[in-house]
Formats: structure tokens, C-alpha cells, sequence
């Protein structure tokens, strides 16, 4: 009986629960808190591979280029620059009176220091690919940069502008060496760093001298990973956090009903669809390829599995990725569908297997949803859904195209640089195939590699835009993929936060976030 | 004879320990997808795979790779995190508190609540205690620990603002992850206390108390506890040692910087440092938990002899 006592505050709790009484928030001053749906892996912009870390760098670090909210490039460090007729060489003019946060002065010293670091093998940084590129950098004065190319690159603006592509401290670098300077990130951004937790938070204090005159209106900004999504919306409640990303579809409506919340949610550029390979039969027929993409309903797609947040796909890259072109969405049409099997000679249908490259619960709806789809016209398949190691070893690894076991293979694409040369080639150039990047289709077309040649070739931006409708054009009669849905971005924020956003590319931009 | 048997076991460890880790070496180079793949990314090309490749030494012979993992490991030296490139002992030491403290709250707590409800039932056997008790019971095992959790968060910090969500920092944070934890073990404990003291109330000994004179309260907390709960500190101790590992679904649900989510992270990433590192310190805890477990045996009940 001793132990009673104890007990009864909880009960009284629980009769309690239901009285609702007004819920704390404990963060004091202009603290903001954000709650994301990771661990960050490093502090270190070059050797980062998940949105979220680099979107966390964007406080303290800052590149030559930018995206706005609609994934246009816009100048940041860099004032001007000017292209050779060749496409070859870049010059740059930096931004004068810019100062990293340990005081030394930004300048083409930093931007040479930096590429030098990235593109030398030797220090293995995992963003090497993205600058490969570059053959040189030099410093034509204190504030001129040139840069020149191996290849002619027409996408590499957009390279400048990807998160990864930020200056460190030269003396930073020196101080800490290529491996430690991710624990002590110094850049030119509208905040310093002050500690990164690994357990549990980064935080960030205003930068007193940055160069935007007024930024940023907040004094510190904490990043803290909640894992769980419920967890995540919770915290949200108890105003522990002001703003979480992403949040679960099925809690938008929870949010929305909650007093001092908003759910908001944009557009993407993720891509979601489904690669069938070409190099194996029935998939090599193009009217089999057609059938699949007339059995599938996407607008109930996006209905079923992402709860109404993602919209049926309108062509091969996503609208929102430059150089886009709207060429669907493919029409629903199973009667269609049929008549193609026939005609292809699978009148009695097919088997198949149908991988997911992911297992969180929302693949694991729309793989269902596929397998229901494709049964109405006689298309069996098996589904799995493929934990990261299988999906590496099974298909991403896999040596030789003709060992290849993938057939329907469910994954997503988001083009990191916002161009559609990064949306396009991993994906569907024949110099693409697995092992070498994410061309799952194996997909092969003379006149789809000439395409994407000729556009990061030339630096004509009408040529250009040829260049990459004559690809999708092409891609989409030939229907290496069953083209689904481009996903919406959801999260949501106080009411007392305004300035803080996710753009397109899932990356958050809180430069002026301003809290009330 | 008990010091002498304390270092014996002790020195047994070693060898044990030495295949733990040869096993988990082989274990996760046997682990399906190439951890340099995954730790490049969604974006690296072939080149890069292999820069990164080189870069976490997996290009060496697996021999090679054995041999250096051994030497250094002897030394104290774990290496670093594929993931996050840290030196696994700090991701380690850092996390091991926090988990070690909400396994010794948990714990305490269960263990006062579950041998208090598992005594009651036994003595008041078929009695509504017992109904209540056992009904508590078969509710705390078979509740998912996350549904608790979430309804713990949903009452006690959305609703009435009493407690923090997520965090470590204060003893208010120890309170919803360590009931929730531990709700499990306390339903395990009571079963298992109320069935080792059913059994007990009917032995010999504890007529000759009774009949001695001696209040009932004494008959169960002295005659009869000393001996049940031999069997439940065999299960005290490996709720512990399980416990100790990190509650992967305690620790997500209420964001614990604890070893459970490190270890998640770990697998996700091949991160096979860190995965090595980390079944290495469960084996040598559950090691030294059973030690613990059989000297207490002898504490409890004398006649229990080491040999």
C-alpha cells in the first residue's frame, strides 16, 4: 500500500487529460526552434550527401549562387560573371566587403581554396563528382575569380548555386585540417555556428556583421532532429518547436486544427515513378511499356498513398526543374492498356516483380497500389520493398547490365541542382546504367545522349531548351518509366513565425525568419 | 571462494569475447549492399563511390582489414564512423549515460511496482487484487511500447503541459520515456514474481512460520521473498542487459540521444564501426550483468555455493 501515493497523480492525470488545459512553450527570447526528420551527418558542405544537412549549413555558410523559392539561380557572393564563347572558362566578380566569421576578408583566395579542396581526389570528399569538372581555379585579383572547365558545361551556374558548392574559411581549412573543419564551420553566412550536439541539436547565434544589411531578425536558430513523425507533430504542440518538416500526410489535418499552427504546403521537384527495364522481356516491347503507364490512375495514386499531396506527373521532369517541359499527364485508359498487350502478344497478361527502392509505409502504399492496378489488366507481379543494403547490392551495385535482376523498380528523383541535366542524365543516359549512376531503366537511346550532349555543350539558352524538349519528347514516347506523381512539400510552422520556408528542392530557407 | 570465482569468470570473459567480435566482424561484412555506395549517396557517380571506398579503407583485403580492425581495437581504438566520421568511442561514450540512466530509472521502478503487484496477487490469489494486479499485468506486456509512449506524450505534454516531449536534460525528462520503458518489464516481473510466490506459499517453511506465530506481513516479506526471487533476479537481470542495448522504439518515439538509435542509425548507414563497437559493449554487459545476477544468488540465499 506504500506505493499508492504515488500512483494517483497519474490517475488524476488521465482524468485530467481530457480538460485540456493550455499547453507551455519554454523557448525564451528570439530562440526559433526547428524540428527535422534526421541526424545530420556533418558540418562539412563537400562531403554532405542529404538535403538536410546542407540545408542546415545554408546559416553559416554561403556559395557565389543561390535558389529563390522557385529554384531560379540568383547571385549571392558572386556580382557578375561573364562565359567564354567556348563554354569553357567562367569569371567571376565577388562581392566586395564580405567577411568570413573569424574576421579574414572573402575573396577569390577563398573560392580557389575551396575548389582546389573538392576537386583534389586525394582528400575524398563525397561531393568530388559534382565539381569534377573544374580543371582549374585562379585568382585574377583580390576580387575576380576564374574558373575553367575540362568540358564545355552549360549547367555549371547551377552547380555554383547547389548547397554544396559554399566557401570555407581558407584560414579556417588551414587551421583544422580537411577532416576536422566540419566541427568548426566557419563561412560568410547570417549566422555563426555555436555547437553542434550530435545527440540531439545544432545551434546557430546571428551573425553581427553580415553584409545583408537587417539580417536576420532572430538572435539564435536551434536544428533539432526528432526522428519520430508523431513525436515530431507533438513537439510542435507543446511549442517546443516552431516549425517541423516534413510532416506526416496523414497529421496535416491534426495541425490545421490546432490553434497557433499552420500547415503549409508547396511544390517539389521529387519526382516519383517507376523504371521498367528495357533489356528484359516483356519490357523491351514499347507497347507493353505504353500498357503499364495507360493501367495506372495517378490521380487516385496520389489520392490513395500521398493522401492528396503530390499531383499526377505532367512529363519526364518534374515542373519546377528549368528546362521542363509539360507533356502529360499519361491518360488512364485500361481498355487501351489491353488492346496493347494483345497487340504486343500478351493477351493472357504477364508475371513480373515490382521492387520498391524504399519501405517507409508510404512506398509501401503505392506499391500495393501498383500491384492492384496492373492486375486489372492481367499484369501480375510480386512486390518488395528493399531495405537500403538490398537496394544497393540488388540494384545500384549490380556490375553487369545483364545480371541485372531488376524489372519494376519504384524510386524517386530530386534534381539537386534544380537543371534539368542532373533531373535527366543519371537517369536516363546510356553512360548512366547502374553501376555507374541511377539508370535503372537501362535505357539506351543514340538520340536522348545526343540531346543531353548537345545541351551542356552549347551556351545558348534557346538551343538549349531545344536540346532538352527534344530528350523528354523522345523519353516520354519511348516510356522507359511508368510516370507517376511529382510530390507537394508539406510542413508546418507557428503562427508566430513567419519567414521560414521549403523550397522545392526540400531544402529550408529561414535567412529571415522573423519571430513575433 | 567467491573473489576466486569472480576472476575466474572474469578471465572467462575474454576468450568470449574475442569470438563475439571475430562473429560480428564477419557478420556485417556479410550484411547485404556495399557500405560505400551507401555512405556516398544519392548523387555520386562510380568515381566517387570509390574515392569514399578508399577513404573508409574498404578497398583493403578483407584480411587485412580484420587484422588492422583487431590490433586497433586491443588498443582501445574503435576507428571511426563511416557515417558521421567520428571516433566511435565518442559516439559512444555519449550516448551511454543517457541510456544507462533511463535502463537504471526504468528498472527501479519496475522492480518496485512489479514485485509489489506480483507479492499482492500471490497472496491474495483469485482475489480481485489478483484480477487487477494480473489484468495490469497482461495489459503493460502486450501494449506497444510506442502507443504508450505516444498516448504518455499526447496526456502528459500536449494536453497538460507538465512534462517536456524530447530531450535529456532534466529529471523531467526521465519521467514519460522511463515509465513507458519500463511498463513492459513491470508486467513481466509481477507474472513472474506471482508465480514463483504462489509456488513458495505453499512450502513447508512457510507453515513452520506461520505456525511459529509470526505475522503474515513477516511470513511473505521474509520467509517467502528471500526465496522467490532467485527466479526473478534471473529475470531482472536479463531485463537489464536488454534494456541496457537501448529501447530502439522508446528512444525514436521520445527522440532519447541513447544507444537504440544510434545503433538504428548505424545499421541503416553499414556503419560497420560503430556496429561492431556497439555489440562488443552488449556482449561484455550481458557478461558481466550474469556475473552480477550469480553473485547475488549468494547473497540472497547461502545456500548457494560457488565452485
Amino acid at each position: 500500500m506504500k506505493f499508492a501515493p504515488r500512483l494517483r497523480p497519474a490517475m488524476l492525470a488521465l482524468v485530467l487529460a481530457s480538460s485540456g488545459l493550455p499547453a507551455p512553450g519554454w523557448a525564451a527570447g528570439k530562440e526559433v526552434v526547428m524540428a527535422v526528420a534526421s541526424t545530420f551527418t556533418t558540418m562539412d558542405p563537400y562531403d554532405a550527401n542529404d538535403t538536410l544537412s546542407l540545408s542546415v549549413h545554408k546559416a553559416f555558410y554561403e556559395g557565389l549562387y543561390g535558389f529563390d523559392k522557385d529554384m531560379k539561380v540568383v547571385p549571392v557572393l558572386a556580382e557578375s560573371h561573364v562565359v567564354s564563347p567556348d563554354g569553357l572558362t567562367y569569371t567571376f566578380k565577388l562581392r566586395k566587403g564580405v567577411k568570413f566569421h573569424d574576421g579574414t576578408d572573402f575573396g577569390a583566395d577563398a573560392v580557389k581554396a575551396n575548389l582546389d579542396r573538392v576537386t583534389n581526389p586525394d582528400n575524398r570528399l563525397k561531393r568530388f563528382n559534382l565539381f569534377s569538372n573544374v580543371a582549374r581555379t585562379e585568382s585574377v585579383d583580390a576580387h575576380t575569380v576564374r574558373i575553367t572547365l575540362k568540358k564545355p558545361f552549360s549547367a555549371f551556374l547551377n552547380v555554383l548555386a547547389h548547397p554544396s558548392a559554399v566557401f570555407i574559411s581558407p584560414a579556417a581549412l588551414k587551421q583544422y585540417g580537411n577532416t576536422e573543419s566540419a566541427f568548426h564551420p566557419v563561412g560568410t553566412g547570417p549566422f555563426t555556428f555555436v555547437e553542434w550536439k550530435q545527440t540531439d541539436h545544432v545551434k546557430v547565434a546571428r551573425n553581427e556583421r553580415y553584409w545583408r544589411p537587417g539580417l536576420p531578425h532572430v538572435d539564435t536558430i536551434v536544428f533539432r532532429p526528432v526522428v519520430d513523425n508523431n513525436t515530431r507533430s507533438a513537439v510542435l504542440k507543446t511549442g517546443e518547436a516552431h516549425f517541423a518538416f516534413p510532416v506526416p500526410y496523414e497529421q496535416a489535418a491534426v495541425l490545421q486544427a490546432t490553434p497557433g499552427l499552420d500547415v503549409l504546403s508547396g511544390p517539389s521537384i521529387i519526382a516519383r515513378y517507376m523504371t521498367m527495364n528495357v533489356l528484359k522481356k516483356p519490357f523491351d516491347d514499347v507497347r507493353v511499356r505504353h500498357a503499364v503507364n495507360y493501367a495506372i490512375n495517378k490521380e487516385a495514386l496520389a489520392k490513395v498513398a500521398f493522401a492528396g499531396f503530390a499531383v499526377p506527373s505532367e512529363g519526364v521532369v518534374p515542373p519546377g526543374v528549368e528546362y521542363a517541359v509539360k507533356l502529360g499527364p499519361w491518360p488512364y485508359d485500361p481498355k487501351k492498356a489491353r488492346e496493347l498487350l494483345k497487340e504486343a502478344g500478351y493477351e493472357k497478361g504477364f508475371e513480373s516483380e515490382l521492387w520498391s527502392a524504399y519501405t517507409h509505409t508510404t512506398a509501401q502504399k503505392v506499391i500495393q497500389f501498383l500491384q492492384q492496378q496492373l492486375a486489372q489488366v492481367g499484369i501480375k507481379v510480386r512486390v518488395q520493398a528493399l531495405e537500403a543494403g538490398q537496394r544497393v547490392e540488388r540494384v545500384e551495385s549490380v556490375q553487369r547490365p545483364q545480371e541485372a535482376g531488376v524489372q519494376l523498380y519504384y524510386v524517386g528523383w530530386s534534381s539537386s541542382t534544380g537543371e534539368a541535366d542532373w533531373a535527366l542524365r543519371p537517369l536516363l543516359a546510356s553512360e548512366s546504367w547502374p553501376p555507374r549512376l541511377f539508370n535503372t531503366a537501362y535505357y539506351k537511346k543514340e538520340q536522348v545522349d545526343a540531346a543531353i550532349r548537345r545541351a551542356l555543350a552549347t551556351t545558348d539558352r534557346s538551343e538549349k531548351a531545344a536540346a532538352y524538349r527534344d530528350a523528354q519528347e523522345q523519353i516520354w514516347k519511348d516510356a522507359p518509366w511508368a510516370f507517376l506523381v511529382t510530390e507537394k512539400i508539406l510542413y508546418a510552422r507557428s503562427k508566430r513565425l513567419s519567414g521560414v520556408d521549403v523550397l522545392p528542392d526540400g531544402a529550408f530557407d529561414f535567412v529571415e525568419a522573423e519571430l513575433k | 571462494m567467491m573473489l576466486k570465482y569472480v576472476v575466474k569468470r572474469l578471465l572467462g570473459l575474454v576468450p568470449t569475447l574475442l569470438i563475439v567480435a571475430v562473429l560480428v566482424f564477419l557478420f556485417v561484412h556479410l550484411l547485404p549492399g556495399d557500405p560505400a555506395r551507401l555512405a556516398a549517396g544519392p548523387d555520386a557517380d562510380a568515381q566517387t563511390v570509390e574515392l569514399v571506398r578508399q577513404d573508409l579503407g574498404l578497398d583493403r583485403p578483407m584480411t587485412e582489414q580484420f587484422v588492422s580492425y583487431f590490433s586497433r581495437a586491443l588498443h582501445g581504438d574503435f576507428g571511426r564512423s563511416i557515417r558521421t566520421k567520428r571516433p566511435v568511442m565518442d559516439e559512444i561514450a555519449e550516448r551511454f549515460m543517457p541510456t544507462l540512466l533511463l535502463t537504471v530509472w526504468s528498472m527501479a521502478w519496475s522492480v518496485v511496482f512489479g514485485l509489489a503487484i506480483g507479492i499482492l496477487s500471490a497472496v491474495f490469489r483469485n482475489r480481485w487484487p489478483d484480477r487487477v494486479g494480473m489484468a495490469l499485468a497482461v495489459s503493460g506486456i502486450s501494449l506497444p511500447s510506442f502507443a504508450l509512449g505516444m498516448f504518455l506524450i499526447e496526456v502528459f505534454s500536449v494536453e497538460l503541459g507538465w512534462l517536456p516531449t524530447v530531450g535529456a536534460g532534466s529529471w523531467k525528462h526521465y519521467v514519460l520515456p522511463s515509465f513507458t520503458l519500463g511498463a513492459g518489464v513491470a508486467a513481466v516481473l509481477a507474472r513472474f514474481a506471482r508465480a514463483s510466490f504462489a509456488d513458495i506459499l505453499h512450502e513447508d517453511y512457510i507453515r513452520t512460520a506461520r505456525a511459529k506465530g509470526l505475522g503474515e506481513v513477516a511470513v511473505v516479506l521474509k520467509h517467502g521473498l528471500r526465496n522467490a526471487l532467485v527466479p526473478v533476479i534471473t529475470m531482472m537481470g536479463l531485463q537489464f542487459g536488454f534494456l541496457l542495448g537501448g529501447s530502439i522504439v522508446v528512444e525514436k518515439v521520445f527522440n532519447w540521444p541513447g544507444m537504440g538509435r544510434l545503433l538504428v542509425d548505424a545499421m541503416d548507414m553499414h556503419d560497420y564501426p560503430v556496429i561492431q563497437a556497439e555489440v562488443l559493449l552488449f556482449s561484455l554487459e550481458f557478461i558481466l550483468i550474469n556475473l552480477a545476477v550469480d553473485v547475488l544468488y549468494g547473497a540472497i540465499n547461502p545456500v548457494i555455493r560457488y565452485e
